[in-house]
């Protein structure tokens, strides 16, 4: 019986990846938490929009 | 179930046509939303957010399901499976966050469009912006998926790896 040869391990490319990944949600945080990427969250982007009032909740998305 | 020869490469032919239709769609969106948030004729940018709101309802969205259920079609139905290779992976997660996300905005959009052909007195600068630097990300994960089907870099996952040594792998090309 031959055995399994051990897993060789997550690759650099995937761990570069996840590693800019993270970096991009955390910036994305930031700017949501400071203010600067104006308000956010899914409440804004599910607010149904009305003729009759304003924008969808902010000046953003 | 791996699938016929001719079935896969229907199902690969849809897969390309509707990964790479949707790319070129959202680049016209990108366009329309450029020209809309830099012009300066009121008519022209009602005519681009009411074009804006057509093409992504009725081409990019459509195109985008498409692409992501021919994608897992055609993982499932060849060698290739759904969580084997990392690369699969990461278009299936790729192109499921671009769907979620071009949804969300479909409702902005429309007001957008909505505001623009009644003339409200509202301020969408914000808007505007937002769809501008959406799309251009939209775009972006949508080259990155491309690149990574044609690249195809390799690392299996550690579930592919046991399921390869436990004797069912195979060979077959997405």
């Amino acid at each position: 019986m031959v055995d399994r040869p051990a897993y060789p391990g997550t690759p650099r490319w995937v761990k570069i990846s996840g590693i800019v990944v993270g970096v991009m949600i955390l910036l994305a945080v930031v700017l949501v938490v400071s203010g600067i990427g104006g308000p956010h969250g899914p409440g804004r982007h599910l607010s149904l929009p009305n003729a009759s009032e304003g924008p969808p909740a902010g000046d953003d998305l | 179930m791996i699938m016929p020869p001719t079935v896969r490469k229907i199902v690969l032919v849809a897969h390309i046509v509707s990964s790479v239709g949707s790319l070129g769609a959202v680049a016209s969106f990108l366009a329309l939303a450029l020209i809309a948030l830099t012009g300066q004729n009121a008519q022209m940018m009602g005519s681009a957010y009411v074009a804006m709101e057509i093409t992504a309802r009725l081409v990019i969205v459509p195109l985008v399901l498409a692409s992501l259920l021919t994608g897992i079609i055609q993982s499932l139905g060849t060698a290739w499976g759904l969580f084997r290779h990392y690369w699969v992976l990461a278009k299936l997660l790729l192109t499921l966050f671009t769907l979620v996300v071009l949804l969300l905005k479909l409702k902005g959009i429309s007001y957008m469009a909505l505001a623009e052909t009644t003339s409200m007195s509202t301020d969408l600068l914000g808007l505007r912006r937002s769809v501008v630097l959406h799309a251009t990300g939209g775009l972006i994960v949508l080259l990155l998926t491309t690149v990574l089907s044609v690249f195809k870099p390799r690392g299996m996952t550690p579930f592919g790896w046991r399921r390869q040594y436990r004797g069912d792998n195979g060979t077959a090309h997405k």
